[in-house]
């Protein structure tokens, strides 16, 4: 028991509110103090309210009246206080004023190798509710099972959870998150999922870009499959994505399939190129199902190399046997920058035959 | 960045720890050195509690963060240790009291700070008073380092519950608002009061002094 009595009290003491109520609250002086009603005014957040506003209920009691409240401008609360007349405070009162929380949206989870659970979720369309709102993702398994509740928070950012164990596998959960503040609680639609749906791996490793001999136009790109993959019975398909090194648009190679290893062709020589490879675990146990993405690996940087021979190229002595060879060249390239995007190999390896005999004949006209 | 300054500290704070409280002179080397990194972890925290105090305080809401905001300290508030001293007395401190003094009060206030860490709302100010924890913590492993290094025994054992008893938590949350802005005070006056307390002990406790005492006893 503190030595001193407070030197008054205001009622209600810490209320909650809803925006737009209005309310009445007290101050009473203790009788040890010797103030009166005319000798105090009030304040909320710092700001003095109009003496208007106030209505003495006793000798030593001071009321106030405030309307049409607007959110709290903390959420640790309003701070009304009661002053005597020299600014001294005598009293105070935490006003929470605010809206009771929407219902969480846009649940959507992923699982490291099949290990844990990460779940994010978004507030309720209105977002602000001027309150503290505490979020709590419950789960359990469907048809059984008793509410487990997720402790981890803000793993992947504010609205996120992680469940590091005790995950079972071919078995539908059910998983909801609930928002509750002062004002009230709120429950997200139930989603259902089975953890090997929602697979996701590390990105793909040890990613190497070279250049293909002394080809201009392209590069080759070598990559290892994540670790985890090798544990389950996954197979694996891989995205691959590249750009310029002053563009901020990325090309995506989509039809990479299984393999480890990519021709990226029609490039641009003498340029420096980003490569990202990415990675998705799909038919997980024979099932049929795509998995999640996981993230790109972080860019690897090549360049091209640049071309030796001057623009146009050819032995000014070709003439007009040269112009034609030179349209012939320009439709083949056309053709091969159709028809060489992707890892597609046959396209590569028309190609490379090409070159091969284009040197060939080069050699030969030049000893004529 | 600012952790690996708090690790650099406590790793000296650590060393300086001997396994024995025995008097040698390599302690006293110790001594002269970990007080002046108490002393630098004492203007580093001030500088730290700047920030945190800012943002706390916006936190509470006017008129808390108002610059001239100086409400009643309420009789409920002297579980927080002071460290307004009479300036006479303060002079005439013992090395042993000044440091003590030192340790039990920054023992006392990481323990309320650490309540506050469970109590407070969002996110980025749990994250600031966690850290403001550890380098406290840091500090005051430091200033028991020094006490041992010169052969004082360290206060009895300040672990006791967050609220001693005899003192009740704050019964509203606008009481509990001026508790949270007294101990922020209070705060930041010990640690203005420590940079000047250790740079008082490090003129008694110079490394070079330390030197002229080997050289005697070589004899």
């Amino acid at each position: 028991v503190s030595p001193a009595a407070d030197p008054a009290v205001i009622s209600p003491q810490d209320p909650t509110l809803l925006i737009g109520s209005s309310l009445v609250a007290t101050c009473t002086v203790s009788p040890d103090f010797p103030l009166k009603a005319q000798d105090l005014y009030w304040t909320l957040n710092g700001r003095r309210l109009p003496a208007a506003s106030y209505a003495a209920l006793g000798p030593s009691t001071l009321s106030v009246a405030l309307a049409h409240l607007n959110g709290s401008r903390q959420q640790s609360g309003d701070n009304l206080v009661c002053h005597s007349r020299d600014g001294g405070i005598l009293a105070g009162s935490c006003l929470y004023v605010g809206l009771p929380p929407e219902k969480p949206v846009n649940i959507t989870c992923w699982s490291k190798n099949m290990k844990d659970l990460t779940c994010k979720w978004a507030p309720g369309t209105e977002g602000e509710t001027f309150l503290h709102t505490n979020y709590t993702l419950k789960y359990k398994r469907r048809w059984y099972g008793q509410d487990n509740t997720c402790q981890e928070y803000h793993t992947a950012g504010t609205y996120s959870c992680h469940i590091p164990k005790d995950l079972a596998l071919f078995t539908p959960y059910e998983i909801w998150v609930e928002a509750s503040n002062r004002l009230g609680v709120a429950v997200s639609d139930v989603v259902m999922l089975d953890i090997l749906d929602v697979v996701t791996t590390d990105p793909p490793s040890d990613v190497h870009v070279s250049r293909v001999g002394d080809l201009e136009d392209q590069l080759s790109v070598r990559w290892s499959s994540p670790p985890a993959l090798k544990d389950f019975l996954f197979q694996a398909k891989y995205q691959i994505q590249y750009r310029v090194e002053d563009s901020s648009e990325w090309k995506v190679v989509d039809d990479v399939g299984n393999q480890t290893s990519c021709r990226l062709a029609g490039l641009r020589p003498g340029t420096v190129y980003f490569v990202q490879v990415r990675c998705n675990p799909f038919s997980i146990y024979g099932s049929k199902k795509a998995g999640i993405w996981s993230d790109w690996s972080n860019p690897t940087a090549a360049s091209t190399p640049r071309s030796e021979r001057v623009a146009g190229g050819w032995d000014p002595k070709g003439g007009e046997q040269n112009t034609t060879l030179r349209r012939e060249l320009k439709q083949f390239f056309g053709w091969v920058k159709k028809h060489a995007y992707g890892c597609s190999n046959l396209g590569i390896k028309l190609y490379d035959q090409w070159r091969v005999w284009l040197q060939k004949s080069h050699k030969t006209r030049n000893q004529v | 960045g600012d952790s690996w300054g708090i690790f650099t500290f406590l790793c000296a704070a650590l060393c300086n720890l001997p396994a024995l409280p025995a008097l040698n002179c390599s302690e006293e080397l110790g001594a002269g050195q970990s007080i002046q990194q108490t002393y630098d972890l004492t203007r580093y925290l001030e500088h730290q509690l700047r920030t945190l105090a800012g943002t706390y305080l916006n936190y509470l809401g006017p008129p808390f963060n108002e610059p001239d905001f100086n409400p009643p300290r309420l009789a409920r508030a002297e579980r927080v240790p002071s460290a307004t001293v009479d300036l006479d007395l303060w002079r005439g401190l013992t090395d042993n009291a000044r440091l003590a003094a030192n340790y039990r009060a920054y023992s006392r206030l990481l323990c309320y700070l650490r309540v506050l860490d469970g109590q407070v709302g969002t996110a980025e100010l749990r994250h600031r008073l966690a850290h403001f924890c550890a380098s406290l913590q840091g500090l005051v492993l430091s200033i028991g380092g020094v006490m041992s290094s010169l052969g004082y025994p360290l206060p009895a054992g300040p672990a006791g519950p967050p609220t001693p008893p005899g003192a009740p938590a704050a019964p509203n949350d606008f009481l509990k608002k001026m508790d949270d802005f007294w101990l922020l005070k209070e705060l930041q006056t010990w640690l203005w009061r420590s940079a000047k307390d250790f740079n008082r002990l490090k003129k008694k406790v110079p490394p070079a002094v330390v030197t002229l005492r080997l050289e005697a006893r070589g004899f």
